[in-house]
């Protein structure tokens, strides 16, 4: 039962570490990403690979970081020329242009047979000791983060990046540069995403292209938005409610008796639709409050 | 503060979802099997006729007075045919339900996603899966294959290809594990006899037109075509190259080339089609038992989904295996006698009933299933036979039957 | 690959840039009006294509009729969901209206596999063998399907530039304080765009249908492509967009032989960054703003 719940705990809060990256990046900077996926596929790649070249995990997953912060270098370039809804589809296009790089250059990645055997964090504790390890190690690597990004808000540097979400031209005219630190911003954004991409594959333990799809993005705009962007606090319970709502369905079917499992699977994603609108239009401030996307 | 909420918001709703789950989990002396099966993704075509036939069986051995003195009882769960929500899935299963083995993963991402959880608990893993690695991966010898691996599919490809005379094959993929691993297993057999194969495309899922693929193929002017697809890319495929008037032959995998290629397009296009696919014991006194009980609980005759037999015989093959470990045996003891009760030599037997009667007075069984005769290799995977079917006027006619 | 492998490759281009240009420019117009991507334009398409496989399937009609009435089902979403969503996101970042069409999309598509089911559907059409001159290869139905989207291109050309709907839309493209301050009645305007717009999609997704297969992941498939086409051909400019959609098909093909089937849709998006970067404005574009 422990091992269960930490399992769930584990999934949640790598959605909440991919929330908390969006955070950074739409809700302190403004900067519309509908590419996450890439970037987490980059960190779980990248980790799996090395990983299975023996390198010590802790390495594998700070290459995932790094490397993924250095892939968004580019991007995060590009997004200083692009207005939002650019970026959007720019960022979009973007991921699904990593995915099938990741599926064709099999003489890397093993491609669409993907990489399985990946090894685990904490390998030989034994169930349920290994599932709380981790959850114990994600949950402090989170609360970093929180306290992290908390920080910067209330820093003059994050008071300055909040401005840049504001009004860039009057920033613009007061002399202030915003470009290199709304680049930055994406970077730190990215290399959260790359994190969570390594918790992901060594948790896991086996990797496919098609893992990661444009789906998982908007899961976690979905679970920002909900909880409320520019809050941290609303970041985490988004994810929260995401993964209630992803789990929770398989229970469905114990409570509710003649809903038919084979439509499960449209409904939840009819589900994920609908509550996009539906908070968009009439709950901006998500459930938390927060400024409206 | 926040996270402190934020982990009680969560092991709060953990646990909630937890509860249902607790009430079911009984202690005592049954036999604890996992249904994994995909009701919903990619193989819900499949999913929901294997859970049925997995419960098919367990009834029925309950009411021949259970296997090796205890009753069987089933927890069933969504794989969802994604290897992120079968990993809970399975945790679930093997924490909370506490299973002794875990049945029916069908997807091979699945397959492998799930493997190291259960040999991690020392239980019992059955899937019908057909990627090569799971072999490789199954160190314990606790994995068992009801299904030709997606190499076994090409290596039947080829030797039906030689036995019909085709000198030029060419190959088409679709671009998954799949796919590849059938025109993989084909070129390699292919060439191992010294044959080459004249061209090879590999190509894209959800394309609304592969001219240009198809294009690249029909240059090298090949006399058959052997494909690992799927329906619908098989249907624009084929669409295409009617209507570009080619003349060669096609040699396709059954869950593509089936009665659905011929509503889709029509009797004149599928007109010689050779579609392969592993045979069901159709003849076999096993398969018409297990068509009956199948027809009647689900309204559609077995043979419109290969798979539910597949996972009825898993639960068979346990259950004998069981009985011939005897009262009270381990996993472990159990899982050693798999092969005792499915591979030769033995007398065959064709339901449980049959087999248990049979142990009963100390017999050497061999369990031939409704899916195939179950002899299992040194990796734990059958080696099944393939029925090479062709679609004339319309039907699919069994013309031969290929062993490999 | 000699001159005929080339000119095969250009016509099959050629075919499926004809049913791309039809979504490129549902978005473009949107675009130009609205001022954000109409990220469900995809899912529209879907569900043109199973109204019609539904007409054709459960009422015996034939394929034009059962094409029409998916138009008209389809235009009639899309009114609608501009009725009850975009109108109140207008005044919001563009951001609102982007997430909400995305989850347009979600919701249509997985509502018509719920109800449809994810098995394939076809049209019912007779199939015809290809005309063959020395190689190159020309099917009957691709001809068909280029002159049905050729002749609906037509009739949008037409209400744009020849009818004061038409004018009247572009007014409000340009500016649209300007416009209401001449008195154009922008509501009843954009209801008939949004109509037009659903119905545009919807004959893509017959005329996809009747190339490919129907599924409730076909019209997704077509978003970046139909974008990337938007923006080569410029924001705002239908012929834009046709000809972008038609240059960038066959660019697609054309890649082939070089880097294989797989990478066609990066190339959709390199196409894209590129002139993101390069040129914004595209072919004929005349929104000249990326930032």
């Amino acid at each position: 039962m422990v091992a269960y719940l930490s399992a769930i705990g584990i999934v949640a809060l790598i959605y909440a570490l991919l929330a908390l990256g969006l955070n950074l990046q739409f809700g302190l900077t403004r900067l519309v990403n509908f590419g996450v996926v890439a970037f987490f596929a980059l960190g779980a790649y990248t980790s799996g690979l090395l990983s299975l070249q023996g390198v010590p995990l802790a390495a594998c997953f700070v290459a995932a970081a790094l490397l993924s912060a250095l892939l968004a270098l580019p991007i995060g370039l590009l997004s200083l020329r692009l207005r939002d809804d650019y970026l959007a589809i720019v960022t979009l296009g973007f991921s699904e242009a990593v995915r099938i790089t990741i599926q064709q250059e099999e003489w890397l990645t093993k491609g669409v047979q993907g990489l399985p055997g990946l090894p685990r964090l904490f390998a030989g504790w034994g169930s349920p000791a290994a599932d709380l390890a981790i959850f114990a190690l994600l949950a402090a690597v989170v609360a970093l983060v929180v306290a992290g990004t908390v920080r910067l808000a209330r820093s003059p540097f994050g008071r300055l990046l909040r401005a840049i979400g504001d009004d860039e031209a009057a920033l613009s005219a007061l002399g202030k540069d915003p470009a290199w630190f709304k680049v930055q911003i994406f970077m730190l954004g990215a290399a959260l995403f790359g994190l969570a991409g390594a918790f992901y594959a060594h948790f896991i333990t086996f990797i496919t292209p098609d893992q990661f799809i444009p789906l998982v993005t908007f899961y976690v705009w979905m679970g920002l938005v909900m909880g409320g962007t520019g809050s941290v606090r609303g970041a985490l319970l988004g994810s929260v409610l995401l993964m209630v709502f992803l789990e929770g369905s398989r229970f469905v079917k114990d409570w509710v008796p003649g809903v038919s499992e084979v439509g499960m699977a449209s409904l939840r994603l009819a589900a994920v639709g609908l509550a996009l609108i539906l908070v968009t239009l009439y709950r901006p401030h998500g459930i938390f409050g927060g400024r409206q996307p | 503060m926040q996270r402190r909420n934020f982990v009680k918001l969560a092991a709060g709703a953990a646990a909630v979802q937890g509860f249902p789950a607790i009430g079911f989990a009984q202690q005592g002396d049954a036999f604890r099997i996992g249904a994994l099966t995909p009701i919903t993704g990619a193989g819900s075509p499949y999913g929901p006729g294997m859970q049925q036939a997995i419960r098919l069986a367990v009834d029925e051995i309950n009411a021949a007075g259970g296997a090796g003195g205890r009753k069987l009882e089933l927890f069933t769960e969504d794989s969802q045919t994604k290897p992120d929500a079968a990993v809970l899935a399975a945790k679930k299963l093997i924490e909370v339900n506490k299973v002794q083995a875990v049945l029916g993963t069908w997807a091979s991402g699945v397959s492998l996603a799930v493997l190291p959880l259960t040999e991690a608990a020392g239980i019992i893993e059955m899937n019908v899966s057909g990627a090569p690695t799971i072999s490789t991966l199954d160190t314990k010898d606790l994995v068992w294959r009801f299904q030709a691996t997606n190499d076994r599919f090409g290596a039947a490809f080829a030797e039906i290809c030689a036995k019909r005379g085709f000198k030029r094959p060419a190959t088409m993929a679709f671009n998954n594990a799949s796919g590849l691993g059938n025109v993989e297993g084909f070129t390699r057999v292919w060439t191992q006899r010294g044959g080459k194969v004249a061209a090879h495309v590999t190509y894209e899922p959800n394309r609304p037109s592969y001219r240009s693929e198809l294009q690249k193929i029909l240059a090298a002017k090949p006399d058959v075509i052997v494909m690992g697809s799927y329906l619908p890319d098989t249907t624009i495929i084929l669409r295409e190259w009617f209507q570009s008037g080619a003349e060669n032959k096609w040699i396709i995998p059954g869950w593509a080339a089936n009665p659905d290629l011929v509503k889709a397009l029509g009797a004149e296009v599928c007109e010689g089609i050779i579609s392969v696919d592993t045979v069901s014991n159709e003849k076999s006194a096993s398969f018409a038992h297990f068509d009956a009980a199948y027809t009647k609980a689900t309204g559609k005759p077995a043979s419109t989904n290969v798979y539910a037999a597949m996972a009825y015989d898993m639960v068979v093959s346990l259950g004998l295996a069981m009985e011939l470990a005897g009262p009270g045996a381990s996993v472990a003891q159990v899982n050693a006698k798999l092969r005792d009760v499915a591979n030769p030599p033995g007398t065959a037997v064709f339901t449980f009933a049959e087999g248990k009667a049979l142990l009963a007075k100390k017999g050497k069984v061999n369990y031939e299933g409704a899916s195939g005769k179950l002899d299992f290799d040194k990796y734990g995977d059958v080696t099944p036979d393939f029925g090479v079917y062709v679609i004339e006027k319309g039907q699919l006619v069994r013309r031969d039957v290929v062993s490999i | 690959m000699t001159w005929i492998d080339l000119a095969n490759l250009l016509v099959n281009g050629l075919m499926e840039g004809l049913v791309v240009a039809l979504p490129a420019l549902a978005m473009t117009l949107v675009m130009g009006v609205n001022r954000f991507p109409q990220a469900a334009t995809g899912d529209f398409m879907t569900l043109g294509a199973y109204a019609a496989v539904g007409c054709q399937v459960l009422l015996a009609m034939p394929l034009w009729a059962a094409a029409l009435a998916g138009a008209v089902a389809t235009a009639a979403v899309s009114a609608l969901s501009y009725q009850l969503i975009f109108r109140k996101l207008a005044g919001r970042p563009m951001v609102a209206s982007m997430l909400a069409a995305i989850g347009l999309g979600f919701l249509l598509r997985s509502l018509i596999a719920f109800f449809a089911g994810h098995d394939q559907r076809t049209f019912d059409m007779p199939l015809v063998r290809a005309w063959n001159w020395g190689g190159l290869r020309v099917l009957p139905t691709d001809l068909v399907i280029a002159g049905i989207a050729l002749a609906c291109l037509l009739a949008v050309f037409v209400l744009l530039y020849r009818t004061s709907f038409g004018r009247q839309l572009r007014a409000v493209a340009d500016s649209a304080d300007l416009a209401r301050a001449s008195g154009i009645r922008a509501r009843g305007l954009m209801l008939a765009l949004w109509l037009l717009v659903g119905a545009i999609a919807a004959i893509g997704g017959v005329l996809l249908g009747m190339k490919a297969v129907v599924m409730p992941e076909m019209g997704w498939e077509f978003l970046i492509p139909a974008f990337a086409a938007m923006v080569l051909g410029g924001i705002g400019s239908p012929v834009g967009a046709v000809l972008g959609a038609l240059l960038l098909c066959v660019a697609q093909e054309l890649s082939v032989p070089l880097f294989g089937p797989s990478y066609k849709l990066v190339l959709s998006f390199a196409v894209l960054a590129l002139v993101l970067l390069l040129r914004p404005a595209g072919i004929m574009g005349r929104i000249q703003l990326v930032r």
